[in-house]
């Protein structure tokens, strides 16, 4: 089953701003899987498939710091095409499914960013003399410049993300025993905690962050064991 | 030093706009320095001099910067006020370079491991206890309060104190929240894991659980001891591979 073309593009037009939203403008994190995901999923009518890949993708996303010019994959994107595929295969099915797509869409994202970081440094250097006369014009064009390069390329990475999911839905799913769908499901889902857990606890570090997360984890626990 | 062309009432309003896209050209050049100087244009508009010393503000402005992009601002409204204060350019720039090193780092502590891990982890918990779009709204609405109020706070702090910014850094509030930012961080991160574990294993039954518990396990193992080498990425990516090639031949 695929989306009707209108919802294609109005999940491109949400990858686009998703995409934007992890660097350029304005960084107000809807570009976290767990907002970017649920709200794919509501745009398709599934919001429990877009919450489930949501959560999947946003503990892959604790593996990683933005920080200045480090290398990283984009998951914000990535998620919505996972949602795309995975809503096509319904529920836990879709779950393996979706997962392939997001962290293939997620890779191709961050080697986007590079490709524009370059071609933003380009510009800068080739305007180097008229920004050290302080000409405000120059300084205003190489910038809208980069917004709009970083907009093209959050639009192809979606359409790239999607594409996948078309791909998937035709050749993937239908193709693989229920054994099988199982088997994605589960590596998907131990990849993502193997990612978060190593993740936050990097993050928490060694010191005494290490006994609140502890605590936190027999609290959870806990919580879980009263359901 | 002369305050003189001091503005009544600053632009702080605009420039706090042009702070939202202040990594919108982000390069390997000048890193956030386009965007500075985009930012730092309506509070230095009105400076004196026939727009000779505008010019050169921008030039300066515009030149290599690299710091959290949510405390951008503080430079930005410490340099600004430093050229209405008639600082000398050597001076500014100096100034500019001095911020780099303390607003990155004090923004990756507060806000990338701080703040957002925190407000991301009770969105996951919320999902997990079945809110639903009102756990993602939530966080939305949260997380973007302490982000706006944090850019808001770095650029009045730098205009106000302008080249004796230090002094803003050094706040009790500033201090304190950045103290408890690391514990409550890795309190909501703990609570939130096996709450996860649950949302996401809920349908789960016989050998599926226990292949889940030796691959979470073993990944975390392997991403722990290699973390060097090995991303979530790449485990992940050779995980699902060897899970599909897995699954087309068992029928």
């Amino acid at each position: 089953m695929s989306p009707a073309l209108e919802l294609v593009l109005i999940l491109l037009a949400w990858g686009t701003f998703v995409g934007l939203d992890l660097v350029s403008v304005p960084q107000m994190m809807i570009a976290r899987p767990i907002v970017a995901g649920p709200i794919a999923g509501a745009i398709l009518g599934d919001v429990p498939t877009g919450l489930q890949l949501g959560v999947l993708f946003e503990l892959f996303q604790y593996d990683i710091l933005p920080v200045g010019a480090a290398r990283y994959p984009e998951y914000g994107p990535a998620t919505i095409a996972a949602v795309s595929a995975a809503h096509a295969a319904t529920g836990t099915l879709g779950l393996g499914v979706g997962a392939v797509v997001g962290l293939i869409t997620a890779m191709a994202g961050g080697a986007s960013l590079l490709v524009v970081r370059r071609l933003n440094t380009r510009a800068v250097h080739r305007a180097a003399a008229a920004l050290e006369t302080g000409e405000p014009r120059t300084l205003e064009r190489l910038h809208v410049a980069g917004i709009l390069r970083d907009a093209a390329r959050a639009a192809v990475v979606t359409a790239v993300g999607l594409a996948l999911a078309q791909l998937a839905r035709d050749y993937l799913v239908g193709t693989l025993s229920s054994r099988g769908v199982a088997l994605l499901n589960v590596a998907a889902v131990g990849a993502a905690l193997a990612a978060g857990t190593a993740g936050t606890l990097r993050l928490v570090g060694r010191g005494p962050g290490l006994g609140w997360f502890a605590a936190g984890l027999v609290g959870g626990a806990a919580v879980v064991w009263l359901r | 030093m002369t305050t003189a062309s001091l503005p009544a009432r600053p632009p702080l309003g605009r420039a706090l706009l042009r702070l939202f896209t202040v990594q919108g050209s982000w390069n390997y050049e000048r890193m956030q320095g386009i965007g500075m100087g985009v930012a730092e244009q309506p509070l230095i508009r009105d400076l004196a001099g026939n727009g000779t010393a505008y010019r050169a503000a921008v030039a300066r402005a515009a030149r290599f910067f690299n710091a959290h992009p949510y405390l951008c601002g503080l430079a930005v409204g410490a340099t600004a006020r430093a050229e209405h204060d008639g600082v000398p350019p050597e001076q500014v720039e100096r100034l500019r370079a001095a911020l780099c090193g303390p607003l990155g780092a004090l923004g990756d502590r507060l806000v990338w491991a701080g703040w957002l891990p925190l407000t991301s982890g009770l969105a996951l918990i919320g999902v997990a206890l079945g809110l639903g779009l009102r756990a993602v709204l939530g966080f939305l609405i949260v997380y973007n309060i302490g982000h706006v109020a944090l850019r808001w706070w770095a650029l009045r702090a730098g205009w106000t104190y302008g080249g004796r910014v230090a002094t803003a850094l050094r706040a009790p509030a500033l201090q304190r929240v950045t103290a408890l930012s690391a514990p409550a961080m890795a309190l909501v991160s703990g609570a939130a894991l096996p709450l996860v574990v649950q949302f996401l294993t809920g349908g789960y039954l016989g050998w599926t659980r226990a292949v889940l518990a030796v691959v979470a396990a073993g990944g975390f193992a392997l991403l722990w001891w290699q973390r060097s080498r090995l991303t979530g990425l790449r485990f992940g990516l050779v995980l699902l591979a060897l899970a599909t090639l897995r699954g087309w031949l068992w029928p």
